[in-house]
C-alpha cells in the first residue's frame, strides 16, 4: 500500500479479461481513470464500464458490502470490491491489479463459476432442522447461546475465503470454510435437532480433518469473521458428538418445556 | 417457437427476496411444481440490505415505569401488563400511510405479523434476545411502542438467509441469475413470462399457470439512493408494459439517514436507540417539527424536516446538502452491541467512527410505496373494480396492496413482504389446486424480445448517431433529484416529465458496445434503464396530477392534505404509449380509523 495520494491524477487499473467463447486466455487490460475523493475499487470498475468499455464484466448490488456478489482478486488478496477505497490498494506508480476469484472457472472477465461453492453450503444442509414439536412462541435461546452464532450468522457468502483457502486449491471436495462456518452455525444452535448427524459429515474425509489452519480465509473475510476458529471447535466437537447430541436432546426439552407446543412440520406455513 | 425454447412450471415466481421466496416456499408444501427467477444469486437479493427490524405486537419490552414513552426499555415481566396491541399497530400504520393505506389488508398484515415472527424463529433466524431469552425489541419512527424485532442491525440479512435455506429444505427450484423480461397477459390471463438465462444469453418462454412478481423496489431512479444497484423496478415497468395498472407511483419514500454523498442506509435504529439529527448550527432540529416524537417522527416527515434544514442554509459539508447524525452519547457498548454493521460502514464509506464523532447524512430514496396493484391475497388486479388479472400475483415492495398507502413506516417492509409473500404463496396453489391450467400464447413474445435485444447490439455505441446508455440513466437520476424528489410542484414536475420524454426519445438510439451473448451485463443495464425510464414517467405523471400533499407526496405549491379531493389511490395504464389516470377509493373503517390530522 503506498502512501502517496493520487486524488485528482490519473491512475491505471488493469483488469484480467477473458471471454472463454472468443479467447485463448486471459489478458490483463490497463484502463486509465482520474481518481475523485472517496472512489471505491467497485465504483472505478463502474465508470470504467459506463465510460470506456462496456463489455466489461462484473458482479454487484448491494454496493455496501452486505450482498455478497462482488468479492474479486486485488493485487493477489480477496475483497469486496464496494468497501474498498480505491486509494488504499495503489502502487507507488498508481496502478492496481483486479482477477477474479482463483480455483473457480472463469464465466468472464471477473464472473466466476460458483456451482462447486453453492454446491458445498447446500451439502452442509444449510437449513435448520428444528425439533418436531416447537413452542408455539420463541425458543427462550440465552443471550450467550445467541452471541456464539454471531461469528457465523454475519457470513455474506462471498466467497473470499473459499477463493483463499489453498486446500480448496488442491482439493476441490473440501468443503471449504463458508460452508464449514456454516456447519458450525447449525451445530451450535440450541434449536437445531440433527447436530450429531451435521458433525458425523463434517468430520469426514472432505471436511474439518482437512483444514490446514493456514489462517487466509480469516484475512480474507470482509466480515472479520473466522472460518478457522469454527473449524477448530468443530474439531473439538466431532470428538465427543455422541455426548455433544445428547447435551442438544436435554437442552431442548428445557428449550420447548413449560411452553405451550405446537408441531414444526410446516412452520409458519 | 421451438419446443426447446419452451419451459413449463406450475408456478414461476420472479424475485427471490422474502416475499417471493415466502411465496415458493408456502406454495411449496402443496408439491406444486414451483420454479424461482432471479437476476442476482437469491442470497444478493436486496430484502438482505433491510438493517434495523420487522414490526410484530410481542410485549417483550416497555419503557421503565415513570419515565414517559422515550424513556429505557426494560423486560415486561411474565403476567405483566401489555404495553402494546394490534389496534395501535394498526392506527400507527394508518397514520403513518396519511390515510391512503388500504385498512382491510393492514389489519391482515398486522394480525399476521406476531406468528410471521415466530415462524421465522423456528425456521432458525437469530434474534436478538432479552437476558430471560425472548425477542428483543426497539422503538422505531412512528410506531408508538417499542416493536421493532432484530437482529442487531443487519435483520434483513438473517431473515433473507433464513428463508432461503428452508427453501431448499423444500426443494424450491431456482433459476439463479435468470432475467424475466416480459410478462405475457392476453385478453386479462397472465400465460407465463420470457427470461433471458444470463449465463448464456439464451432467451426462453416460461409457461405457468400462476406468475408472481417479487421482483422489488424503484429506487434507482434518483441520485442519492440507498438501493442495491439492482433495484431498477424491473417488475413495475414489464407489468405496466403488459397493461397492468401501476398504483399510487407517486409515492416514493426518502429515508432521512443515508450516508453523505453516498446514500448508503444508517438505519432508522440508529434514532430508534436514541441518535440525534443535528444541523451546522449544532441544533437538534426535530424540536422545531415534531417536538413530540422528535426523531422518530415518521420518515416522510422527518426528510422533509431535514431537506428545509438544508434549504434554508442549515446544512454541513462542502456542498451544504448535509446534516448530522449524532450517536456519540449512546457510548461505545451500545454502538457495537446493537449497530455493528452502520458503524462499521460509517467507518469505511465516510471514515467516520460514530463513537467519536457525528456522522454526515442526507435524505436517501429508499422505498417505493406504488406498483402493481394487488388484494390481500396478492392477486392482481386490473382495474379499480378489482377486476382479476388471473393467474397473476404479486407481493413485496414492487406490489401496492396497499398496506403502505402515501408513507411506510420503518420496520412494516419486512412484514409486509413476508405476510403477503406467504399470503400469496398459498392463493397461487390454491388457484392452481382449483384447477387453474396452461393457457394458449397467440402472440409472439419470444420474437419480440429477440427484436429488442438485436437493436440494442445493432450498431456502434460511439458512433455519432449513438446514444450512451449510462448517460441517459444519469441525466433521468439527475432530473428526477432535482424535480422529483422530496419537494414538487408543478413547474418541476412538468420539467421533470419532459426530459424523462426526451431520454425517452433518446433512448431509441442507445446501442450497447458489447455484442456477446455469454453474461452480458451491458446489455441487462440497458434494458434496465428501459425500464427506469418507463416507470419514472409514470411517477411524473401521478405526482404532476395529484394536487395536494399527502405522505411522502409534497407539493409546495399544494402543501395541504386535501381528503375531499384525494383521498384516492391514483391507477396508471399505459395508453397509446403514455400513462392515463384513473382512481379507485380507498378501504377506510370509517368508526375505528377516520381520517384525522397528521401531527407527530
Amino acid at each position: 500500500m503506498a502512501n502517496c495520494s493520487f486524488e485528482g491524477q490519473s491512475v491505471t487499473v488493469r483488469i484480467q479479461r477473458f471471454n472463454p467463447e472468443v479467447d485463448k486466455k486471459p489478458r490483463l487490460k490497463e484502463f486509465v481513470i482520474t481518481l475523485e475523493p472517496g472512489t471505491t475499487i467497485l465504483d472505478a470498475l463502474r465508470e470504467i464500464k459506463n465510460e470506456q468499455d462496456g463489455s466489461l464484466t462484473y458482479r454487484r448490488s448491494c454496493r455496501h458490502a452486505i450482498c455478497g456478489s462482488c468479492a474479486m482478486n486485488v493485487n493477489g488478496k480477496n475483497m469486496l470490491a464496494c468497501n474498498q477505497p480505491l486509494k488504499d490498494h495503489l502502487d507507488r506508480k498508481g496502478r492496481i491489479t483486479i482477477r477474479p476469484l482463483p480455483y473457480q472457472p472463469i464465466i468472464k472477465d471477473l464472473v466466476v463459476d460458483r456451482s462447486v461453492f453453492w454446491g458445498q453450503y447446500q451439502r452442509v444442509k444449510p437449513w435448520l432442522i428444528p425439533p418436531r414439536d416447537v413452542p408455539e412462541k420463541e425458543f427462550c435461546m440465552s443471550p450467550e447461546e445467541v452471541e456464539a452464532l454471531k461469528n457465523a450468522e454475519k457470513c455474506i457468502m462471498c466467497g473470499a475465503c473459499y477463493a483463499s483457502c489453498q486446500v480448496i486449491g488442491l482439493n476441490k471436495r473440501y468443503i471449504g470454510p463458508h460452508a464449514l462456518l456454516k456447519a458450525f452455525q447449525r451445530i451450535l444452535d440450541p434449536r437445531d435437532s440433527a447436530p450429531g448427524e451435521r458433525l458425523a459429515d463434517v468430520a469426514g474425509d472432505d471436511g474439518v480433518f482437512r483444514c490446514h489452519t493456514i489462517f487466509n480465509c480469516i484475512d480474507a473475510c470482509p466480515k472479520e469473521l473466522n472460518p478457522t476458529q469454527a473449524i477448530e471447535t468443530l474439531r473439538k466437537l466431532a470428538q465427543k458428538r455422541q455426548a455433544f447430541d445428547a447435551q442438544r436432546r436435554e437442552r431442548q426439552k428445557s428449550l420447548i418445556n413449560s411452553a405451550p407446543i405446537m408441531s414444526a412440520e410446516r412452520p409458519g406455513v | 417457437m421451438s419446443d426447446s425454447e419452451i419451459i413449463t412450471h406450475d408456478i414461476i415466481i420472479v424475485g427471490a427476496g422474502l416475499a417471493g421466496t415466502w411465496a415458493a416456499m408456502t406454495a411449496g408444501e402443496e408439491k406444486l411444481d414451483i420454479a424461482v427467477l432471479s437476476k442476482v444469486h437469491p442470497l444478493r437479493s436486496h430484502s438482505g440490505a433491510a438493517q434495523g427490524g420487522i414490526a410484530a405486537v410481542l410485549n417483550n419490552v416497555r419503557p421503565v415505569e415513570g419515565t414517559g414513552p422515550r424513556g429505557p426499555l426494560e423486560p415486561i415481566p411474565p403476567g405483566g401488563e401489555a404495553v402494546d396491541s394490534l389496534d395501535l399497530h394498526m392506527f400507527d400504520t394508518i397514520k403513518g400511510s396519511d390515510w391512503l393505506g388500504d385498512q382491510d389488508a393492514i389489519e391482515i398484515m398486522i394480525s399476521e405479523a406476531p406468528e410471521i415472527i415466530y415462524a421465522y424463529e423456528h425456521m432458525g433466524c437469530v434474534f436478538s434476545r432479552l437476558p430471560d431469552g425472548r425477542i428483543a425489541q426497539r422503538r422505531f419512527g412512528g410506531h408508538s411502542a417499542p416493536r421493532a424485532n432484530y437482529s442487531a442491525d443487519y435483520t434483513g440479512h438473517v431473515l433473507l438467509h433464513t428463508i432461503h435455506e428452508q427453501a431448499l429444505r423444500r426443494g424450491v427450484k431456482f433459476y439463479s441469475e435468470w432475467y424475466c423480461m416480459d410478462l405475457i397477459v392476453e385478453e386479462n390471463i397472465c400465460r407465463g413470462i420470457v427470461a433471458l438465462d444470463i449465463l448464456n444469453g439464451k432467451l426462453y418462454t416460461m409457461r405457468a399457470k400462476a406468475v408472481m412478481f417479487g421482483t422489488g423496489g424503484y429506487g434507482r431512479a434518483w441520485k442519492i439512493t440507498s438501493n442495491a444497484l439492482a433495484n431498477t423496478g424491473d417488475g413495475v415497468a414489464i407489468s405496466y408494459n403488459a397493461g397492468v395498472p401501476l398504483m399510487d407511483m407517486e409515492f416514493v419514500q426518502f429515508h432521512p439517514t443515508g450516508l453523505y454523498q453516498k446514500g448508503i442506509l444508517m438505519t432508522e435504529a440508529c434514532r430508534g436507540e436514541g441518535g440525534y439529527l443535528v444541523n451546522s448550527t449544532d441544533e437538534r432540529f426535530m424540536e422545531r417539527y415534531a417536538p413530540d416524537k422528535m426523531e422518530l417522527a415518521p420518515r416522510d416527515l422527518v426528510s422533509r424536516a431535514e431537506q428545509m434544514e438544508i434549504e434554508e442554509g442549515r446544512g454541513i459539508g462542502p456542498d451544504s446538502q448535509g446534516l448530522y447524525l449524532d450517536m456519540r452519547h449512546l457510548g461505545e457498548q451500545k454502538i457495537c452491541e446493537r449497530l455493528p454493521q452502520v458503524r462499521d460502514l460509517a467507518i469505511k464509506f465516510a471514515g467516520v467512527d460514530m463513537i467519536d464523532a457525528p456522522v454526515p447524512i442526507q435524505p436517501t430514496a429508499h422505498y417505493s410505496m406504488g406498483g402493481i396493484p394487488a388484494d390481500s391475497n396478492g392477486q392482481v388486479i386490473a382495474d379499480a373494480d378489482g377486476t382479476h388479472i388471473l393467474g397473476f400475483f404479486a407481493a413485496g415492495e414492487c406490489a401496492c396492496i396497499s398496506v403502505h398507502g402515501a408513507n411506510r413506516l420503518g420496520t412494516n417492509s419486512l412484514l409486509g413482504a413476508s405476510v403477503f409473500g406467504r399470503r400469496a404463496g398459498r392463493a397461487m396453489a390454491e388457484f392452481v389446486k382449483d384447477g387453474a391450467d396452461l393457457q394458449p400464447i397467440h402472440d409472439d413474445p419470444l420474437q419480440r424480445n429477440q427484436e429488442r435485444i438485436k437493436h440494442l447490439m445493432d450498431g456502434d455505441p460511439a458512433s455519432n448517431n449513438h446514444e450512451s446508455v449510462s448517460r441517459i440513466a444519469e441525466e433521468l437520476k439527475g432530473t428526477m433529484t432535482q424535480n422529483c424528489g422530496i419537494f414538487r410542484d408543478e413547474e418541476r414536475l412538468a420539467n421533470a416529465m419532459r426530459k424523462v420524454n426526451e431520454l425517452q426519445e433518446r433512448y431509441k438510439s442507445a446501442r450497447i458496445m458489447d455484442k456477446s451473448g455469454r453474461f452480458n451485463t451491458d446489455l441487462l443495464e440497458a434494458i434496465e434503464t428501459d425500464h427506469l425510464l418507463t416507470f419514472s414517467e409514470v411517477v411524473v405523471a401521478s405526482g404532476m396530477a395529484r394536487t395536494e400533499s399527502r405522505g411522502a407526496h409534497y407539493r409546495t405549491d399544494y402543501p395541504a392534505r386535501d381528503d375531499e379531493d384525494w383521498l384516492k389511490h391514483t391507477l396508471a395504464h399505459k395508453e397509446e404509449d403514455k400513462p392515463k389516470l384513473s382512481y379507485k377509493s380507498v378501504n377506510i373503517d370509517w368508526e375505528k380509523f377516520p381520517p384525522q390530522e397528521r401531527k407527530y
